[in-house]
């Protein structure tokens, strides 16, 4: 074993091992205090809804792309996730709910983003 | 080119293709968006045994036929820059990575083919957030990318005698 290759392995193992810890810490659930939750649903990198998660009341509406495509959103007890689109891989239906502070809901075919949004700036 | 290694970087490509859409059949068991690529196997074959053209040549023609045959040409831009990434990373360290340590440049390649396409992904949503996904598909990369590598690795152990007793 050359001295490059166990350097190579070296680095592999750290980048890892950091990889697996920051995973960990990003996709833990988001603690729920305070009265308002706020999130944001962004189309192209601009806001196109601010919702409380707290005072919205259940009920699915549909957000419509550019290309004509669209994703229904869902609220419903308070939390949120995208139930349907006309995607072709729906691997935000897949992601369900919005939990973590950190890992948004994404669709990529529409370049939609929701996310929790810092309530403490309202 | 001589058409004996045209014909073998053919059957490669049709290899890596059926293994592409086979894969494409699985079931989705995680909530996340992560494949093994079965098909990196060939890849990083052919990495070790054809010359950087031939390699690109044949893992171009597995991209796009493999979009046109999933009829999801969206994923292209994706594709592209993760294998743009990907190829580039272990043409550079197959120099320094000997053949017996092949799974090392395939957990690479994949590394960063998840890091190109996470590149990808942030520039067609133009938000930063996408990015807390990558720390997880680095993750998945090296697991993946060792799975693949030692596939390879069986895969050029058993061809290695019958590819050099011929020569071209």
């Amino acid at each position: 074993m050359t001295r490059s290759v166990k350097v190579l392995i070296a680095v592999a193992a750290v980048i890892f091992a950091v990889s697996a810890v920051l995973t960990f810490i990003f996709f833990r659930d988001r603690k729920t205090d305070g009265e308002s939750v706020m999130v944001e649903i962004l189309q192209d990198n601009k806001v196109i809804y601010t919702l409380d998660l707290a005072k919205e009341e259940d009920r699915t509406f549909r957000i419509e792309s550019a290309d004509g495509g669209w994703n229904d959103v869902t609220i419903e007890d308070g939390q949120i996730s995208i139930t349907d689109a006309d995607c072709s891989d729906r691997t935000c239906v897949k992601t369900g709910r919005l939990r973590s502070e950190y890992v948004p809901i994404i669709c990529l075919p529409h370049k939609l983003v929701i996310r929790y949004a810092d309530g403490e700036d309202e | 080119m001589k058409l004996k290694r045209l014909t073998r970087l053919s059957l490669l490509t049709g290899a890596s293709l059926i293994m592409f859409i086979i894969e494409l059949r699985f079931p989705d068991i995680l909530p996340i968006p992560v494949k093994l690529g079965l098909a990196n196997i060939v890849t990083v074959y052919a990495v070790y045994r054809y010359t950087a053209a031939e390699t690109t040549m044949m893992l171009f023609a597995r991209i796009v036929l493999g979009a046109l045959f999933s009829s999801n040409l969206f994923a292209l831009i994706y594709s592209f820059s993760g294998a743009v990434l990907c190829l580039v990373g272990m043409l550079l360290i197959r120099k320094i990575v000997p053949v017996r340590f092949l799974w090392l440049c395939s957990i690479i390649g994949a590394v960063l083919h998840n890091i190109g396409q996470m590149a990808a992904a942030v520039a067609v949503t133009r938000s930063l957030s996408v990015l807390a996904y990558l720390p997880l598909l680095i993750c998945a990369g090296v697991i993946a990318g060792a799975f693949t590598g030692i596939c390879a690795q069986l895969m050029i152990n058993r061809t290695g005698k019958i590819e050099n007793s011929e020569t071209d």
